[in-house]
């Protein structure tokens, strides 16, 4: 029998004690990585308004609760254009509106047909709107396939009724499943003339778009630059608590998971006593000791990690399902996840397992066979 | 300290003492000598230090005072224990000697870890033993489905894995029936005859006229010697 043969063997014979700790750990990481990868696909998402323009950064106001609560006027817009570098400063509305129970979470981008080009809009059927007209909007193919319209459709939104005068595609699936308004129009709807969220800039080229954000950031401190998604992410007040509050849980499922696993080994200990103090009596060193319990204990955590990312994938794809969540949420596996997985699961089972470990190997052999 | 270790004997106990907390005393002083190839048995009431000896012998337990040389090393400053108890003594316990989760090949092949074996080489010295307490088939049985006269020469079977010159066996036939014992027996008879030293501790007196010396004891030291045969 080989070394590693015996620790499975010890692992499937202690059945009750392996599933608990299986599922304890199963648990944490189900826990760690379930909000790992909803607050990756969230901050995705929401970075995803971001990516839909092919841009060499963005401007939002600086210090929002929420990106979509930025507003620029034309005044500062009219400075981002003036910055020297730049080549041109595209300003779009975005707003999210409740369009029906499959739809909560619509998004609406207010955008002058001028910019379509710059901004990777490629009109696929139809025509595009004219730049002030009203009553005229323009669909993503994912939002028109959903909602079952075509061009010529009425499509009501903004409190109003429009034509969708033609189908869009950007190659951003969040932004397919939006619409496109007339920047005006828009804004009229919303009350709020001459404002928009986004800024998209571009430079011009053999510029560093480093020197220009630092102009930008020194012309109008009440602006913040952000060149990726990541970027984005540190903008956003709500993202940032989003990540604070995964860190907190992460850090609270492992040490839960780490009680649960030392409790369990030492209830076991105390149960294996016996079959330590022979082995000790037969020969073994307690360093063998330790690699067995160690390796009993390795086992464990990779069984519970594997189970942990099962159930996470199945609880994430559940929770992407919710009505209030719809097409908001795409979980987002990457292989980061899976590490962080591993290193939860194998985290807390060392702490778990360390005290029980070395009580086990420090047994007097006499005492161990005494224990009834 | 080399000088006064006698090669002749596979155990030189003097004076050896061992007081446990509470103060209780397991044993008072005693010496004992056992020769290469003997095999003695030792008697006595219950409480009188039987086990506490065995287990000294096999360097589970210290004494508190008193000098214990085995197969030529002196216990009290031995550096490699696990060692000692790895390839010195084998060690056959009354009750609950194996492993439960183990087969009776594994159990076999316990004390082997740590002799720097591969797997096969573990596994062909343990069906090797097996066949040679006439377990032959029962390899991958647990514990629990053999009998308690099979478990005990499993035990034995363990004890020997390291090629041990020095037997200890602490009551061994205390749980079996008069066939199992008898079959036992033989088998430590067989060992006997091969110029294994066996030490064993029993109460029945039958049992311990199989020997060739009956060592007697009461609180803690020997009282009487009988050669048995
Ligand atoms: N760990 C211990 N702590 C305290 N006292 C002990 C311990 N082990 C044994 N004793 C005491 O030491 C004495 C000798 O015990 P030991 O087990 O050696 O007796 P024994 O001759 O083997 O008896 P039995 O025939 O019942 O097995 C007893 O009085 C016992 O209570
Ligand atoms: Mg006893």
């Amino acid at each position: 029998m080989s070394f590693f043969l015996l620790i499975t063997r010890n692992v499937w014979s202690k059945k009750a004690r392996s599933i608990g700790l299986t599922f304890a750990v199963a648990f944490a990481v189900l826990t760690v990585v379930t909000l790992g990868v909803t607050s990756s696909g969230l901050e995705q998402s929401a970075a995803a308004i971001i990516s839909v323009g092919k841009a060499d950064f963005t401007v939002v106001q600086k210090d929002v609760s929420d990106t979509l609560a930025s507003t620029i006027d034309t005044q500062q817009l009219a400075g981002l254009r003036h910055t020297p570098g730049v080549t041109s400063a595209v300003g779009v509305l975005v707003e999210i509106e409740h369009i029906n129970a499959d739809n909560p979470v619509f998004i609406e981008i207010g955008i002058s047909p001028g910019d379509f080009a710059g901004f990777g809009v490629r009109v696929v059927a139809g025509s595009a709107y004219a730049p002030t007209a009203a009553h005229e909007v323009m669909l993503g193919w994912r939002a028109a396939a959903n909602l079952g319209l075509h061009v010529g459709s009425r499509f009501d939104a903004n409190g109003t009724w429009n034509t969708v005068t033609g189908i869009y595609s950007t190659g951003n699936a969040f932004g397919d499943a939006g619409a496109m308004f007339p920047l005006p129009a828009i804004q009229g709807y919303n009350r709020v003339p001459g404002i928009v969220t986004l800024a998209f800039v571009k430079v011009a080229p053999g510029t560093s778009v480093a020197a220009v954000t630092r102009r930008v950031a020194f012309a109008q401190p009440v602006l913040t630059t952000i060149r990726t998604a990541a970027q984005f992410g540190r903008a956003d007040r709500d993202l940032i608590y989003l990540q604070a509050a995964v860190t907190g849980s992460t850090v609270l499922a492992i040490l839960i998971g780490a009680v649960i696993v030392g409790n369990t080994m030492l209830l076991s200990l105390f149960e294996r006593t016996h079959e330590f103090g022979l082995m000790r009596a037969v020969g073994w060193t307690r360093r063998r000791m330790v690699a067995l319990l160690l390796g009993e204990s390795l086992l464990l955590a990779l069984m519970g990690a594997a189970l942990g990312v099962a159930l996470s994938f199945a609880v994430a794809a559940g929770l992407a399902h919710l009505p209030a969540l719809k097409g908001v949420l795409h979980p987002n596996f990457t292989e980061d996840v899976f590490w962080r997985a591993l290193y939860t699961a194998l985290g807390m089972t060392l702490i778990g397992a360390l005290y029980p470990t070395i009580r086990a190997a420090l047994l007097s052999p006499l005492k161990a066979l005494s224990y009834e | 300290m080399s000088e006064s270790i006698d090669r002749q004997l596979a155990i030189d106990v003097k004076g050896v003492t061992r007081v446990f907390p509470g103060r209780v005393t397991a044993l008072a002083g005693l010496d004992l000598n056992v020769r290469y190839g003997e095999m003695v048995a030792i008697t006595g009431p219950s409480g009188c230090g039987k086990s506490t000896l065995l287990n000294i012998l096999a360097a589970i337990d210290s004494p508190t005072s008193g000098s214990v040389i085995v197969a030529g090393h002196d216990l009290a400053h031995i550096h490699d224990l696990s060692g000692y108890r790895r390839h010195e003594v084998g060690l056959v316990f009354q009750l609950h000697n194996l492993l439960p989760q183990l087969s009776t090949l594994s159990n076999v092949e316990l004390p082997m870890f740590g002799c720097g074996w591969s797997a096969h080489q573990r596994r062909t010295r343990a069906l090797e033993l097996l066949a040679e307490v006439d377990l032959s088939g029962c390899e991958q049985r647990l514990p629990t489905e053999l009998s308690g006269g099979e478990r005990q020469r499993v035990a034995i079977a363990r004890a020997l894995a390291n090629e041990p010159k020095i037997l200890l066996a602490d009551e061994p036939t205390g749980s079996l029936d008069s066939a199992s014992t008898a079959r036992f027996l033989d088998l430590l008879k067989r060992l006997e005859s091969g110029g294994m030293t066996i030490v064993m501790v029993t109460h029945a007196p039958d049992v311990a006229a199989n020997a060739q010396r009956v060592i007697e004891m009461r609180d803690g030291t020997v009282v009487n010697e009988s050669v048995a045969k």
